[in-house]
């Protein structure tokens, strides 16, 4: 590579990175971050968060580049240089920033970007004001760039365990609140772990998290391949054993769980069970039949409002007295279930059968619009005699066996344990059912399905009316679980949220939907400073998501396939290119 | 800027045909569902639209329905105006711009916070025209500059990709602008600074009408003036009607794509902007979420005009804005139904809804829907 295109790729990772730092510091959140610490006092997720973009900026900016198919490295010396003025440009642009609104009368850049508080300056400059600060910022930006590049130039064997076990602490000290109880709870000491006073690791404790990671990680590349092997060697049965065995052992941990974690945190995985039912339901539409469905809101009302219904509730009427809505059934939960489903199903064919024939994102647009209709029509006056309004219902009654209630957030864990199983399940069969992969073929090609004998309105109306039912679940869950339902639950922003979580982990796929749900509603319940920044992060992940990574965290296979299917092939047109080669050096080893 | 796409696949088309048709008589529901649903939207508008006029008690003035029209031409104008941006791209790229609504946000931003520093200039008052210039100025030069990033960062990687990604990019973009201007400005929703000059009303045609209406209206009609103008007279213009009509040709004939595309993301940008600030100008309020709803009702706007098409999008801006502004009390109030404005989105939702369930191709375009 020339010195020219170098400089051209620092100053322009220099730029994204400088791009992603003010970002930060003006959506503010390299200041409230500053309160959560992940190791002892030493480092905050706000330090972490400033750190990143000049790291990032010389990791990224110095990444090896396709050339005519081959992998083409900068000279050692090169990439440190390309790392340095990056992360230097980082911290140069950022400094420049400061000083404008340190040159500025006060306040006047406050007016308009109200998180530029005097402590995010301060912040910003190490608390050293402005001369020496600005300097000391352009240093730390080369300085981590510099980190960044260098960490390029390990070999595979170091690099590898030291990345793993960063993340791995890192993970560790952003979970402080559910390891120490948990630990806890077990009769372990965390305190030598988790610092009680600070929360975070302590640094004693991150060392260790980070020694046994990184040598697992150098185990495992030394022996991880055979053990697979072995694995995969086995007789079925055996086989067959394994997977049983560590089956019933995630099921006895999940059993656990509640207990050991207590009340607060349950309430977070019941959250996460509700949305996991959701994510389950939407992604047999999206992910298993291609319909983007952005109104899928609607079901999880629809599930809330018919419960609620069936199972006596209350609305409030304009002084304040509670009575009973226009229609009121007093059914016992277990009894409404089915009904719900039926009825709800029903409403999904119904919203479906009008919209069969329209193009994908016409349907997204069709649908939204259903969703706020619904959620309109609700909160209007003139339903308000059975919806209750804009205040909604209350006194929804538990879903009670033999009167043990399941309203408290332990008990309610487990009631929404099965109805994820029990989702889970018929998700697992039905995508390797005949309706499954007519699914799969109706979503690669309409009429190539179509002209092999599926009969697509049938199918489109049958996902429809599944991810009706899954998600109706959902909403009978919400209504158990808080006792009363308001419209303002049940906005858009549902919506997006569960096409984030299918989104993330991986159209199609369930374990993405399980990992994608506890990323984006788990780990923000966990850490109280996210809950505001929430909806600008899944933003932030959609978009990310689809041009980085678009068959998500956790791919399916097949539908992987059909997103890269240009990618693969260029692959082969790259391997036909190398074929000569390996076949001479294949002939001659012979 | 009509697509033609479609044609190039005729073979295909003629191919399923046969097969639809059977299909169709197999399964009636559709074709039931959809006539009893347009016999039922027809008696219900007829019936009520006949309670509401011959209202015995609460008659609604003709100075009422006066008022009525005069607003929905002025929202009118502003959802034609944000249609307009999304009419332009899918006439080139076939992707719904989800996130063109937060565009006109960021414009009525731009807008509100230049605003408050000519208040406290004093310029607003002192002159209200050259004010209102640069007001256009800042929020046409925000929203252009975010329309272009926008295209950038989150679309172009995507050029290729299947017909779903851009579109969920597109909502991960919506959500990630509304809620950056939430945390950088703040979630509160912020009063615009209002100009004395634009406060009362102006008798125009007889009617005494407010006057931030009719600038609404103007602003609309020029630009929309300037916009054919630029399409039809230009040479970027050419350019752009060039690349709708085939990426790959005008390429060949040495059109840089590329540059058209962001050039009509900048021109889309240009018009959310005017949109924007007429919308703070009108309702006096700006908020990070403000631009969600009216995206999708200029959205609505666009396909109801037949999207990709400049004429549609300005009709259907302005049957749309009409429609939510009389049919709620017009449909709603003669069969007794409480506070019927509360329900005037349910009537802009049901028009998206059955505009693409019936006439997807527009009122104006074919009834047979696109498939692809």
């Amino acid at each position: 590579m020339t010195g020219s295109e170098l400089r051209a790729r620092a100053v322009r990772a220099g730029l994204v990175g400088a791009v992603g730092l003010v970002y930060l510091a003006l959506a503010g959140m390299i200041e409230k971050f500053q309160e959560r610490n992940l190791i002892g006092s030493f480092l905050t997720l706000g330090d972490l968060l400033m750190a990143l973009p000049p790291l990032l900026a010389g990791y990224v900016g110095t990444r090896p580049r396709l050339v005519a198919g081959r992998l083409e490295a900068a000279a050692p010396r090169a990439v440190v240089t390309v790392g340095l003025i990056s992360g230097a440009i980082v911290g140069g642009i950022t400094a420049a920033g400061v000083a404008l609104v340190e040159a500025l009368p006060e306040g006047a850049v406050r007016r308009i970007f109200i998180q530029v508080s005097p402590e995010l300056l301060s912040i910003l400059t190490f608390g050293q004001g402005v001369p020496v600060g600005l300097i000391l910022l352009v240093i730390f930006g080369a300085a981590l760039g510099g980190l960044g590049a260098g960490f390029r130039l390990l070999p595979q064997r170091v690099g590898r365990p030291i990345g793993v076990g960063l993340a791995t602490t890192l993970t560790f000290a952003l979970l402080q609140r559910i390891f120490p109880p948990l630990l806890f709870e077990l009769g372990l000491d965390t305190r030598w772990l988790y610092s009680p006073t600070l929360l975070g690791l302590t640094v004693p404790g991150a060392l260790v998290v980070f020694a046994i990671s990184a040598g697992l990680t150098v185990l495992w590349s030394a022996r991880g391949p055979a053990v697979r092997e072995r694995v995969e060697q086995l007789p079925p049965d055996r086989r067959r054993l394994l997977n049983g065995t560590s089956l019933l052992l995630l099921a006895v941990a999940l059993v656990l769980l509640p207990q050991l974690i207590g009340s607060t945190l349950s309430q977070v995985l019941g959250t996460v069970g509700i949305y996991l039912l959701m994510g389950l339901g939407l992604n047999i539409v999206v992910g298993y039949a291609g319909l983007l469905d952005l109104g899928y809101v609607a079901f999880f009302a629809t599930g809330a409002y018919l419960t609620a219904l069936f199972t006596a509730a209350n609305r409030v009427t304009s002084i304040g007295d509670l009575v009973a809505p226009e229609f009121v059934l007093s059914l016992n939960f277990y009894l409404a279930v089915p009904l719900v489903i039926v009825v709800t199903a029903f409403v999904g064919v119904l919203i479906g059968a009008p919209v069969l024939r329209l193009r994908g994102d016409y349907l997204a647009i069709v649908t939204l619009g259903f969703g706020e209709i619904a959620r309109v029509l609700v909160q209007s006056s003139w339903l308000q005699d059975y919806t209750g309004g804009p205040q909604g219902l209350r006194d929804v009654s538990d879903a009670a066996i033999g009167g043990v209630g399941f309203r408290d957030p332990q008990p309610f864990f487990y009631l929404v344990l099965v109805f994820c199983a029990l989702a889970i399940f018929v998700s697992q069969r039905l995508a390797g059912s005949r309706v499954g992969r007519a699914w799969s073929a109706m979503r690669e090609d309409e009429l190539a399905a179509e002209a092999m004998g599926v009969s697509t309105i049938k199918f489109k109306l049958l996902a429809f009316a599944m991810g009706a039912a899954v998600g109706c679940l959902s909403g009978m869950l919400f209504a158990v679980q808080i006792g009363s339902i308001a419209p303002a639950s049940f906005t858009i922003l549902v919506s997006i949220t569960v096409l984030a979580i299918v989104i993330l982990g991986g159209m199609g796929s369930i374990p993405g939907v399980v990992v994608g749900t506890l990323l984006l509603i788990g780990l923000p319940g966990l850490l109280d400073e996210f809950e505001e920044y929430r909806l600008l992060i899944y933003g932030a992940a959609l978009i990310m998501v689809m041009v980085m990574r678009p068959q998500g965290l956790v791919p399916n296979v097949r539908r992987m396939r059909e997103l890269q299917e240009d990618e693969a092939a260029q692959d082969q047109w790259l391997k036909k290119e190398e074929a000569p080669a390996v076949t001479v050096g294949g002939g001659g080893a012979s | 800027m009509t697509q033609t796409r479609q044609s190039g696949e005729e073979p295909v088309g003629t191919v399923a045909r046969p097969k639809t048709a059977v299909l169709a008589e197999k399964v009636p529901i559709r074709r039931i569902i959809l006539v009893t649903l347009s016999i039922l939207i027809a008696a219900g508008v007829l019936v009520g639209s006949w309670k509401t006029l011959t209202l015995t008690e609460g008659r609604i003035s003709g100075a009422g329905w006066r008022d009525f029209l005069v607003f929905g031409v002025a929202l009118g104008s502003i959802y034609a105006l944000i249609a307009l941006g999304y009419s332009l791209v899918y006439g080139i790229l076939l992707m719904i711009n989800f996130a063109h609504g937060e565009v006109f946000m960021v414009g009525a931003f731009a807008s509100y916070f230049v605003a408050q520093s000519l208040e406290t200039a004093g310029l607003l008052d002192r002159n209200p025209v050259l004010s209102i210039l640069i007001l256009l100025l800042a929020a046409t030069a925000a929203s252009m500059a975010v329309a272009v990033l926008l295209e950038r960062v989150a679309y172009r990687p995507l050029r290729n990709a299947p017909r779903l990604v851009p579109l969920i990019t597109a909502i991960g973009a919506s959500l990630f602008l509304q809620y950056t201007a939430a945390s950088f400005f703040g979630s509160d929703s912020k009063g615009y600074p209002s100009i004395a000059s634009l406060e009362g009303t102006w008798t125009v045609l007889g009617i005494p009408v407010a006057k931030t209406l009719v600038l609404t209206i103007v602003a609309a009609v020029v630009m929309l003036v300037g916009l054919t103008f630029f399409i039809t007279r230009t040479k970027v213009g050419k350019a752009m009607r060039a690349v709708a009509e085939d990426k790959e040709i005008a390429s060949l004939m040495g059109i840089n794509v590329n540059r058209v595309i962001v050039i009509t993301f900048g021109v889309g940008g240009i018009l959310a902007g005017v949109a924007g600030v007429m919308f703070a100008l009108v309702f006096g309020l700006v908020q990070y979420n403000m631009g969600f709803i009216p995206g999708i009702k200029a959205f609505t706007a666009a396909v109801l005009g037949g999207i990709g098409s400049v004429a549609g999008a300005a009709l259907g801006g302005l049957i749309l804005g009409l429609v939510e502004s009389v049919a709620p009390v017009l449909l709603l109030a003669g069969i007794h139904v409480p506070a019927p404005n509360q329900l005037r989105d349910v009537v802009a939702f049901s028009i998206l809804v059955l505009v693409l369930i019936f006439r997807p191709g527009g009122i104006f375009g074919s009834s047979e829907p696109e498939r692809g």
